[in-house]
């Protein structure tokens, strides 16, 4: 967790960082000072009646006070700024990382997102505390305990018992109730889970009248809870009145043997009082320790969960691109195999060639391995063994923008970002006015973007959530279109729009595309039968491969293929 | 799908009037009344420690002026010994009563979770559509966790807080007013900074809440577009954006934080001004002789500064947390004041039927925005009815007004010719199974989850509906079988394995009339065939409604409605349909025709 804090924090941050805890220091020995001069007072000024040496003293602790609010602010200030500085560059790398990050089994973005949110700013919060808290409540407490020492030493042995009696204390209670904690954090996931079931599942729970079957099920999960909280929060009940109690005999047990040696004339009042002091200086002290120690631990779970994206960082870079852009669009997969696990390949054995200006379709269910041609294909991922070329060149010899700008891809989910629809249209390549509405119409977004108030300046909110599906599908094919690429592809970019629109798109890409190499992957395998080649693929394989006629005449696969979704007889040749 | 956009609510700032509070206030104590025998003694536990606390302070400083100063050993130690036993009692006491407040306050909050959710489940379905999960969540959870720490914290601590301050207040006034007016400076001035600080620092916490969303929203879009930014080539220009967003959030946060990280050590410091005052105060007028003043009030009075402004501090704090958590209360109430679903009364109780459905003249509208214009249907018992159309275009809003799922606005649906909104709404729905593109699977059992179609069938019939269902091959071959406990959202299983699932969960209903919802996605082909068989074998002796996208359900359709835009613009068999040449031909042609 160190070297994450260290690896994050630079230039000035970094002397912040060292500099807080030190001025920290300078607080607390103000603090420290004060019950020293207040006993002086007493013992000095009081017992000899001197008023001189009282304004004095006093004139001592108001001056400690003030500079000790000095040390404490700058303290407070720098270590803010250290804090903030790391987790501005914690931040800037994590989302470096995620975005280049080029393995395929890589983390959910899910995940990435509340780590790169949540779990930096707990990491902020944990220099923060460092910087200020970690060293002022130990230093109180250890400086309390020195201090009172020097003060009066006759009385010292009280706390070299009740400390270690305390600690041990301590260690048992928070031995008992981590366990009890954990188990309390597993109902409230239950619970939670439950909870968002129903909410999700709510159509389903009126459909099938299971109102009260749930309820039921709501209530025991919720008792358990309750049980199981009450049991964590009793494990650490005991700790206040113990501390509390602790301290108080302590105090009891100054009083009366402190007294017993005043009225022997060992030692004098202001002694006692100034060790009564520390003592309440030190249990405060001691409780703080407590708490920060707690959230020191629940910091550094976030900082685990930020370690694991930052080894997520590729150790080797991809080689220098040694060939230049090629001309021609044809693809080449050559014996390719690519999985995430050695023994389960996603795709096994891959061979197929389609020509320049061809259109070709793939078809196969969900999990075939569809998806994962094109990742290959755009160089998402290197791992795979075999040789892909575009326009004949091994793609591992090309750079990365250039395959990029070759290959142009309208993705399965078709995310837009917040701005305007322009915004997202031009996210590719940067188009003119006719340049968009020519690739809107041809996704037929022409019409609903006409609608829009400001057209294509209209704002599109975050995740596109103010379009509907299909309008947010027929965006995200405008967006790939714009760029003219040399090699287009969709990724069943059409699920959600309606079979009248669905064809019109067809059609029109039919026009816009014609003798230019397209790749129309579906699950329909009305999408794919006008292409000049389909492949068939299941559990990644190639179980087929030619033109629809020759497929329905060979392939017993794509025959049924076509028979489940046209329906019986009629072998889609309506 | 039409009805389900979701309209998330404004749930920041809403603003609460002094009446609401005294409502919200009353409820609140609704709940804890029933508990009242143990905040009773709560209460009088408190009054007990506070006082103990109060006098063993006290006795502190009479211990130095009386026997140590006079040399008193005897009395000293009898004192001290009764100052031992006082301070035990009081931990003891203090020990029962955190852990009744504890108890009260899980209890109080699992009786209100308890209380939302079996509301939540009765709300009509219109709530579910224009209500955010993620909102609805946040009360059930968030909110009732606030209301928990404000009954088991604030509610305490504010208590305790105002007796020790009442009567540590009127200790320290007997003893000496100047030295009360010096320890009452200390949270007074914190009191005052805090206020002061607030205000000059709310619009730059505002700013730094706004850049921190904004921070927040660029990490969740680039991180989930991550495969578009890797693809156009943006990650430098994303970067740029990013550390620009950053920079600003930086700059707003240490702005906004540094004038808080000063209160700390600004309070420290009033505690150390006071700390020096009652010394110095104390001191000079033992010198000068005014006031009465001892060494052993001076050390008193040291030891309440310590105990006072920690609670006087806790009380200005917790005003700030009462609110926050009386806001929270409300919002969970206004869950619970929620209106449920309600049957007309004198709904009558319906357990059979043929299974004849008669829609007539039927117009419903969300919101201002039709949604069905004059609809017309007549299915006899046995019937398979298919509706095709557009997506958008009102079919599943005529399969949600047949199971009373939306108040029916104009016209009437009929079952066996009775108006279904006259039948209670559980019999109805009952009698009608619905089978939804997606059907929602529970993180229980596989067995469990089909059982759900009728909750007292018997493990033979779980396997006797999973086997009709095409399901009981792929649930064998399961490690653990039908015994096998699904993830959430049943991520383990493939599309077409949960459709499966809810047909035979749709198999175990027996009901005589069947909605289908077919899933528009085409599945792994030997699944779709299976799901395709499960579905006929489903409509065999039932009355079927069948949103359709697949030609074979529809060829096999005794009637066929075409919907667009609201309303049934063709009815017929396919055969018919296709010869009319009409909008259904046009449909199936653009669908199917592969020679353009």
């Amino acid at each position: 967790m160190f070297r994450i804090v260290m690896q994050h924090i630079h230039h000035g941050a970094r002397w912040c960082f060292f500099l807080a805890p030190l001025i920290m220091l300078g607080e607390v020995f103000c603090d420290l000072q004060q019950p020293t001069l207040m006993s002086q007072i007493i013992d000095n000024g009081l017992a000899k009646g001197d008023l001189g040496y009282v304004i004095q003293h006093a004139t001592w602790m108001l001056a400690f006070a003030l500079v000790g609010v000095l040390f404490g602010a700058s303290s407070g200030v720098l270590g803010n700024y250290a804090s903030l500085k790391m987790g501005e560059a914690l931040r800037s790398h994590l989302l470096q990382v995620a975005l280049i990050d080029r393995n395929p089994a890589g983390l959910e973005p899910a995940t990435l997102i509340t780590r790169i949110t949540n779990d930096v700013i707990q990491m902020q919060n944990l220099v923060m505390m460092v910087t200020r808290g970690l060293v002022r409540s130990p230093m109180l407490l250890l400086g309390g305990i020195v201090m009172s020492a020097i003060v009066c030493p006759d009385l010292a042995p009280i706390l070299f018992i009740i400390m270690p009696l305390l600690v041990i204390f301590l260690l048992i209670v928070v031995r008992r109730s981590v366990p009890r904690y954990t188990r309390m954090q597993r109902a409230v996931d239950t619970v939670n889970r439950v909870m968002r079931e129903n909410l999700q599942g709510a159509k389903t729970i009126k459909a099938y009248v299971l109102e009260n079957h749930q309820r039921h099920q709501f209530n025991q999960e919720n008792s358990h809870l309750r049980q199981s909280s009450q049991s964590a929060a009793m494990a650490t009940v005991i700790l206040s009145p113990v501390i509390q109690l602790m301290l108080n005999l302590g105090v009891v047990i100054a009083l009366s043997y402190g007294g017993s040696l005043a009225i022997s004339k060992t030692i004098s009042d202001g002694q006692i009082i100034a060790f009564v002091n520390y003592m309440i200086q030190i249990t405060t002290a001691m409780v703080q320790t407590v708490n920060i120690i707690t959230s020191f631990s629940r910091a550094i779970t976030s900082a685990n969960r930020v370690q694991a994206v930052l080894d997520e960082e590729p150790a080797e870079q991809r080689s220098t691109p040694t060939a230049q852009r090629p001309t021609g669009s044809s693809i080449d997969f050559d014996n390719v195999t690519f999985g995430y696990q050695q023994s389960k390949p996603i795709l096994n054995q891959l061979n197929f060639h389609v020509a320049d200006g061809q259109w070709l379709g793939i078809v196969g269910a969900t999990g075939s391995g569809k998806s994962s041609i094109i990742k290959l294909l755009t160089a998402s991922f290197d791992q795979y063994q075999g040789t892909i070329r575009i326009g004949g060149t091994d793609i591992k010899q090309l750079d990365l923008p250039v395959i990029h700008s070759k290959v142009a891809v309208a993705l399965q989910d078709s995310l837009l970002f917040s701005g305007t629809v322009r915004g997202n249209l031009t996210y590719g390549a940067p188009g003119t006015a006719a340049q968009l509405a020519q690739a809107a119409t041809i996704a037929d977004a022409d019409k609903f973007i006409d609608r829009l108030p400001g057209r294509y300046d209209a704002a599109v909110e975050q995740n596109g959530k103010n379009f509907s599906g299909g309008q947010r599908q027929r965006l995200n094919i405008s967006r790939a279109i714009i760029p003219d690429a040399d090699i287009l592809v969709l990724d069943d970019a059409t699920s959600a729009v309606d079979q009248e629109t669905n064809a019109r798109i067809k059609s029109r890409l039919e026009q816009a595309r014609a003798q230019r190499t397209t790749v129309i992957i579906s699950q329909r395998v009305t999408n794919v039968m006008a292409c000049d080649q389909i492949i068939v693929l299941a559990d990644g394989k190639l179980v087929a491969q030619g033109t629809h006629a020759e497929l329905v005449q060979r392939s017993d696969f794509y025959r049924q293929l076509v028979h489940t979704q046209l329906g019986g007889g009629n072998n889609g040749h309506a | 799908m039409d009805m389900h956009k979701r309209v998330p609510r404004n749930i920041h700032r809403e603003k609460v009037s002094l009446g609401d509070w005294r409502q919200t206030v009353a409820r609140i104590w609704h709940y804890l009344a029933t508990r009242r025998r143990q905040l009773a003694i709560v209460f009088l536990l408190t009054i007990v420690t506070t006082v103990v606390t109060i006098v063993g302070n006290r006795l502190n400083g009479v211990v130095v002026d009386s026997y140590i100063s006079k040399n008193k050993l005897r009395m000293l130690l009898i004192v001290c010994a009764s100052m031992a036993g006082m301070y035990l009692i009081s931990s003891v006491f203090t020990y029962f009563q955190n852990s009744i407040i504890i108890k009260v306050a899980q209890d109080t909050s699992a009786h209100i979770r308890r209380d939302v959710f079996a509301n939540l489940q009765r709300l009509p379905m219109r709530y579910f559509d224009t209500h955010d999960n993620g909102d609805v969540m946040s009360r059930l959870t968030n909110d009732v966790d606030n209301i928990n720490t404000a009954l088991m914290q604030t509610f305490v601590q504010l208590f305790t807080g105002i007796i020790s301050v009442i009567g540590m207040g009127l200790a320290m006034l007997l003893l000496s007013p100047l030295l009360t007016a010096i320890t009452l400076l200390s949270p007074i001035a914190t009191y005052f900074f805090s206020r002061r600080i607030a205000k000059v620092t709310q619009k730059v916490f505002m700013t730094q809440q706004q850049a921190l969303g904004n921070l927040n929203t660029q990490i969740e879009e680039s991180v989930s577009g991550k495969q578009l930014v890797q693809l156009f080539d943006h990650s430098e220009q994303t970067m740029a954006d990013f550390n620009r967003t950053n920079a600003e959030y930086t700059k707003a946060a240490f702005r906004a934080q540094s004038f808080s990280s000063v209160i700390g050590p600004f309070n420290n410091m009033t505690n150390n001004l006071a700390y020096v005052l009652i010394t110095a105060a104390g001191a000079i007028s033992i010198l000068t002789g005014h006031g009465g003043i001892t060494v052993g009030i001076i050390f008193t009075f040291l030891i309440y500064l310590r105990n006072f402004t920690g609670p006087i501090n806790n009380v200005l704090n917790l005003i700030n947390t009462l609110q926050l958590s009386l806001v929270s209360a409300q919002r969970v109430f206004s869950l619970i004041d929620e209106q449920p679903e309600k049957d007309v009364p004198g709904a009558v109780h319906v357990t059979q039927t043929a299974g004849n459905v008669t829609f007539d003249h039927v117009s419903f509208a969300y919101e201002t925005r039709p949604i069905l214009r004059d609809v017309n249907l007549t299915a006899k018992q046995g019937e398979v009815v298919a509706l095709v159309g557009p997506t958008g275009a009102g079919k599943t809003t005529i399969m949600n007004l047949l199971t009373n799922l939306y108040p029916l606005q104009q016209g009437k649906v009929l079952l066996d010719g009775r108006d279904v909104t006259t039948i209670k709404r559980q019999d109805l729905r009952k009698l009608v199974t619905v089978v939804q593109q997606e059907s929602f699977l529970f993180s229980m059992s596989i067995r469990e989850n089909i059982r759900l179609g009728r909750l007292d069938a018997t493990d033979d019939e779980v396997v006797v509906a999973a086997k009709r269902a095409n399901a009981d091959f792929f649930i064998s071959q399961l490690p653990d079988g039908y015994e096998t406990v699904l993830s959430e959202n049943a991520s383990s299983l493939s599309q077409g394995q949960r459709q499966l699932l809810s047909i035979a969960r749709a198999f175990i209903t027996g009901a005589p009339v069947l909605v289908l919802d077919e899933a528009t996605a085409a599945i792994d082909s030997n699944t779709e065939a299976d799901v395709q068989t499960a579905m006929t074998a489903l409509m065999v002796d039932k009355t079927s409604f069948v949103i359709a996208h697949r030609l074979s359900t529809i060829q096999r359709a005794n009637q066929i409605l075409v919907i667009n835009d609201g309303q049934v613009i063709e009815k017929g068999t396919h055969a018919s349909l296709l010869a009319k040449q009409g909008f259904y031909a046009g449909l199936y042609n653009s669908q199917f025709d592969t020679q353009k």
